[in-house]
Formats: C-alpha cells, structure tokens, sequence
C-alpha cells in the first residue's frame, strides 16, 4: 500500500516526503478541514489552486491521483446524476418531467470541487508518510495507543486474511459453489465462519509468540525528535492557509 | 452507506470526530473493565477486525442486484466493546490506502457504523441476561442485532444526507427522502440479519468461546 | 478417454513478470499416477491451478479428461485438494462438508447421503461425521478434506503437498489409501519424495519454469546429479550412502 506503491524516490525526496510526520498530519489534516468549511463559490478557485500546489509538492504523478479518485469518483457520477435535478427551486431548464436546477447545479459543483481538493490532499498527504510514521503522528497527536497498537496489527494482517478469504472462495468454487442466487447466503454465511475461526486461532498463536517476546510488558515511548526550521515553517504556512480559508468563507 | 469528502457541512464533520473521539473514551473504558491488560486483547480484535474488512468486500446477490455487506451488527455480536475501536481503525485504513470512505468524514462513518455495532452488542447480550445457549434464540438475537443495527445505521446516514448536505428540499420532501432513503435499505437489513444469524449458529457450534469473547 | 491431461505449449506469466511456467508440454494417461516434484516457488501450484481452470494461461492449450478447459466453470470430474485443509473447510461439521460439493452437482438428498456414507468408510471418518472439522487434527482435517473431494467422484485427482502436516500414521494411512484407489488419475506436489516414490508411477520435475525430467520415479530421483542441480536431494531409500550406513 503506502509503502509499496506510492513511496518512490521522487515522493519519499520531495517537500512533502522530507516533512517530519508528526507536523504534516496535524497541519494537512487542518487544511483538510478547513476546505471542508468552504460555502462560497468564489473561494472554490483558490481552494483547488492551494490543494494541486500541494499534490505538485509530494512528488507524486498525476497519473497516481487519477488511478486513486476512480474508485471514489463513481460517488461523485451518482450525484451529478441526482442533485441538479433534485435539489432547489429555480428550474433553469425544463425537460418533460425533469427540471435543471440552480441550486442542485451549485451544490454539485460545490461538492466536486471540495471534494476533489481534499483527496488530491489526502493522498499526498498519505502517500509521503509509511504506515510507522503516520501511527507515531496519530499518536503525537493524541490517539491512544490502543489505538495504534490496533492499527499497526490490522494492517499486517489485512492483506493474509484477503488472501485466506480468496482461497477458501477458490476451493468452493472448486467444488461448484457459484454466489449466483439467494441461496448462496448459507455457504457464504460459512465461510465467513470460517474465516473468524481461522482468525482466532491465528491470533491465540500471534499473542502467544509475541508475549514470549515480551509484549505488554512495558508501553513504548515515542522516538524522540528535533524537528528542523523547515518542520515549522511548512507547518505555519499550513495553518495560515487554514486559517485563510474558514476567515474567508465567514468574511465574505 | 460511507458518506464521502467533500459533501458533508463542516460542522457536521467537526461533530462527528468529537462524538466518535466519546465513543472511543467510552469504548476504552469499557476494554479496561473488561481486561486486566487492555494490550492481550489487541490481537484478537486486530485479526478479527482484518477478518471483517476482507469480509465486508464479499458480495451478496439479491438478484438483479448485489450488496455488499455491512456487518456492523456482527462485529457488535463478537467483538464487544473493541467494536468501536476496530471500525474506527478499519475505516481510517480503507482511507488511508483505497481512499474508500473519506477522511473528513471519518468520524461520521465510524458512528454510522460504530454506534450501531454497540447497539448490537448489547441487544446480544441479553442471552446472558436470560441464559440462553441453545441456537434458536441466539439465532433470533443475532438476527434482531444485526437488523436493527443496519436499520439504525441507515436511518441516521438518511438523516444526515438530507439535513447536512447541499440539498436544499422543503420539510415534506426531507421525510419522503428519509423515508426512502432507509427503506432502500430495509432488504440488505433482512439480508444482514439473516447473515449474521447463521454465522452466530455456526460459531455456536463450531466455537462458542468466539460469542463469548466479552465475558473474560 | 485414453488421456486424463493433455497440456500443449502451456505459458503463464503473472502481469508484468517473467513467465512462472514457459511452454509446457505434457500428456498424463487415464489412471496414471504422477508425482510433481521441484523446489519452492518452481510453479506447481500455479500449474495446478491452469489445470483446475482457477487462473487463465497467457497462451497454449489445456485438455482435461478430453475437454478444453473452461476457466471459471464448475467441472467436478476435476477434484483439487487445497494444501492448506483450512482453506477447504468451511461447513460446521464434516457431513454437511463432505456433502457441499454433491450438493453443488445437483444431486438429490438420497443421492448425497448415500455418497456421504460411501466416502466416509473409504477414508475411515464414519465416526467424525458430526464434529465440526475445525476442531479435528490436522491428519484428521486432511482426510475430511480428501472426502470431500472424493464425494464428488472425481477422474482426476490433484494434491497440493498432501502430507506436509500429517504424522507418520496418517501419512500411512493417506498411502494406503491412495494406492488403493483405482480408475482415478492422480497428480500430486510434494516435497515428501518418499511419499512421491511409493505413491507414484511417474515422476515430473519442474524447476525454472520447465520441466526438467519426466520418467520413472527411481530412476530421476535417484540421480544424484540431476536432483541437486534442481535444488532437490536423492531421497535416503535411493541413496548409496544411506544403504552403506544400513548395512
């Protein structure tokens, strides 16, 4: 994922990429929000400005964004389906039972452009920083460690229990189980059983291992660090921008 | 039923990590009293909340359509008070690496998933309350659980679409909308309830502890 | 049928990378039994599973028991037996799971119990037949799956590493048995190369994406040069050494 894909040398080099994590998650993650704040339409075009300079400063091709927002995108299909016809009063245009509406126009634009600013960032923002990183951050930032502990372990078991699931559905295809019907609901209602069975087990055998080695014993401390100049203007010029935009959208 | 960056107003999203950050409080609490060392648990529910990640991406038919599941009730059903917490960690992961969710939204989606997994929780403890073991009435709970926690999950998500998104409608097009909304949902809750009833009927037989796991 | 497997010029390459198996060539007879030999990650698996129609090959052709492969299409006179029993178990107990893939065929309850009853004395489960197969051994668990295969009748019969986890009993058993079955065609991975040598008539080896030998099971895996040149060991009852020491 994160590790994999994304953190070619061009990300893990670039500005965003050498930004210790403990101040990008905080500083993105206020620039996220205030973009959530925006209402006003003329706020839209600096808002997109802001959010493709930062996707510019991770390195990252933009072909990466493109393969990241299709999945998401067929949300925003379903409400550019829906909301210009729906929402509002003022018809501009009128086709038999169907009605171009203003605000639903609005709204839509509003949506799309807010919320293709804030997964441009996100992913730029997730892209630069490893799964470790990002977890030590969450938890600078005051995520409990239980919370972490849980995350760093669902990550790395994820992909294997994917990968059990895949091969318990193979062999029952084997044996000519099609999910075709209603009545697959049983079978499938078995493997996912199945599935938890297996998982716990696994994790009797994990949490044996890992007492051996001494888990919960003691809590770790946080890595210490000295953050450079950099750390702290990139981390300014975050909240400023973020503070920019919920000043603007109340000012205005 | 996750609702998206980018649609929802940002105090809506604001109030949604505070009541997610109270759950979590809540959530917490409750693993301590449950768990001398709150970390020996942290394995199971890992695995299991893997478990159900994967699981969620199985497809039900229900001819000309498929679902996906939501197994919110069953994650209540099994996983107890680290429910909350797995969803939470669960979501933040398919944001983080499918961009699946939203991360604004973040914690709106843990309680339209996380609050109903409690409720399943604790509608399925009442087997303890009456001790009930045999597979019938805990079939019967498991089912009321998970279809009232994808009822309740879908009630709330129809609210906040109409009140907290751009579109604009009068109050008799809002309830027509809610109203809609949650009873598209009502067969993927039947659908649910019965899912999870079977896999608590397997579980019963196959391994009971799993059911049990909050009761240590 | 004279032909159980027929495999012509078969490739595959997983995308973007270099083919894990290069134009392979290769008829199994009706009612062979043929041992697929080869160190780690040499692509049996990923053979197996061309075979059972599970993964598309980039080009070539695949004939099982006549027919062209269909990739995607239920064919039960073709039965895999996963390595990993875990991945094959998945019913509460071991009649509804040996009853799965009757099932599956459309057979009528009759039928099924009939086939049930059948499989489990072959394979000498009768008396776990309502225990859930989680809870058994695993050399319990490997026959369960086994029977679940068997029920279905198969012509062709695939292993995946069939004795990684049993003990020497259940290995024993699982020989017996297989030697024992007639009118089938069985095609088995294994490390075990002392289970291959008493189990197999024929032998393949495969390693960097060819097969490398195809013949007699003594004769290749006796053949000092030619195993260790493939990352594999003479199994001690071929070996002189081993003899020597004996004596």
């Amino acid at each position: 994922m994160i590790a994999e894909a994304a953190l070619s040398s061009e990300a893990t080099g670039s500005l965003l990429g050498r930004w210790e994590a403990r101040f990008k998650l905080p500083g993105l993650l206020m620039l996220i929000f205030s973009f959530a704040f925006v209402r006003d339409l003329r706020l839209l075009l600096p808002l997109l400005i802001c959010a493709a300079l930062i996707y510019r400063f991770s390195g990252l091709p933009l072909g990466y964004l493109f393969s990241r927002l299709r999945l998401p995108g067929f949300f925003l299909l379903a409400m550019a389906v829906i909301l210009p016809f729906w929402s509002g009063q003022t018809e501009l245009w009128r086709f038999g039972p169907l009605a171009l509406r203003l605000e639903g126009l609005i709204g839509l634009l509003l949506i799309t452009a807010k919320f293709t600013a804030i997964l441009s960032v996100a992913v730029a923002l997730f892209a630069t920083t490893p799964l470790s990183q990002l977890t030590i951050a969450l938890r600078t930032i005051g995520m409990p460690w239980l919370l972490t502990d849980l995350l760093l372990f669902t990550h790395r078991y994820l992909f294997q229990l994917a990968g059990d699931l895949r091969r318990m559905r193979t062999a029952a295809r084997l044996r000519g189980f099609l999910a075709n019907s209603l009545s697959s609901l049983k079978p499938l209602a078995y493997i996912t059983g199945s599935m938890l069975v297996r998982s716990h087990d696994q994790a009797e055998r994990v949490f044996q291992a890992m007492t051996l080695r001494g888990y919960g014993n003691t809590s770790l401390p946080l890595p210490v660090f000295r953050p450079a100049l950099s750390d702290y203007l990139l981390l300014g010029a975050a909240m400023l921008l973020a503070a920019g935009f919920i000043l603007a959208q109340y000012m205005l | 039923m996750h609702i998206p960056d980018g649609i929802i107003s940002a105090s809506a999203a604001v109030s949604g990590y505070a009541a997610t950050g109270g759950l979590t409080w809540l959530s917490l609490r409750g693993i301590r009293k449950q768990y001398v060392n709150p970390r020996t648990g942290i394995p199971r529910a890992a695995l299991l909340t893997a478990a159900f990640f994967a699981a969620s991406l199985i497809h039900i038919p229900i001819p000309p359509v498929s679902v996906h599941l939501v197994l919110s009730g069953l994650m209540g059903v099994i996983l107890g008070w680290f429910a909350f917490p797995a969803i939470l960690v669960g979501l933040l992961l398919q944001a983080v690496m499918f961009q699946h969710g939203g991360l604004t939204t973040l914690g709106i989606n843990a309680c339209l998933m996380g609050l109903p997994a409690l409720l399943a929780y604790f509608i399925f403890r009442l087997r303890y309350v009456f001790g009930w073991e045999k597979p019938l009435p805990n079939a019967v709970l498991a089912f009321l659980a998970a279809f009232l926690a994808v009822a309740f999950g879908a009630l709330m998500a129809a609210l906040l679409i109409v009140h907290a998104t751009p579109a604009y409608m009068d109050a008799a097009a809002e309830r027509t909308a809610v109203m809609a909304l949650s009873l598209a949902y009502l067969p993927v809750a039947l659908i649910e309830g019965i899912f999870t009833a079977m896999v608590v009927i397997f579980l019963l037989k196959v391994q009971p502890d799993l059911l049990e796991g909050d009761r240590r | 049928m004279t032909d159980a497997l027929n495999i012509s010029d078969l490739t595959f390459a997983y995308p973007g990378q270099s083919p894990v198996l290069e134009e392979i060539n290769c008829t199994i007879k009706a009612g062979e039994k043929v041992g697929l030999i080869g160190p780690n990650g040499a692509g049996k698996t990923t053979l197996f599973l061309l075979i059972t129609g599970i993964i598309k090959p980039s080009s070539g052709q695949l004939i099982v028991l006549d027919q062209p492969v269909k990739p995607g299409t239920f064919n039960p006179a073709v039965g895999m037996i996963f390595q990993h029993t875990a991945d094959q178990l998945i019913s509460p107990s071991v009649r509804e799971d040996i009853a799965f893939g009757p099932q599956n065929m459309g057979l009528n309850q009759e039928d099924i119990r009939a086939r049930i009853k059948e499989t489990a004395e072959l394979t000498g489960i009768t008396s776990l037949l309502d225990r859930p197969p989680h809870q058994l051994s695993a050399g319990e668990q490997r026959l369960v799956a086994l029977s679940g295969i068997l029920a279905m009748w198969p012509l062709l019969l695939i292993m995946d590493e069939p004795t990684s986890d049993l003990d020497i009993r259940y290995r024993r058993r699982l020989i017996k048995l297989l030697a024992n079955m007639t009118g089938k065609t069985l095609f088995v991975a294994s490390h075990d190369l002392e289970f291959v040598l008493e189990t197999c008539s024929r032998v393949l080896l495969l390693e960097g994406s060819h097969i490398q030998a195809d013949g007699d099971p003594a004769a290749i895996m006796g053949s000092e040069n030619l195993m260790e040149k493939h990352g594999l060991e003479v199994p001690h009852s071929l070996s002189a050494t081993w003899h020597r020491h004996k004596k």
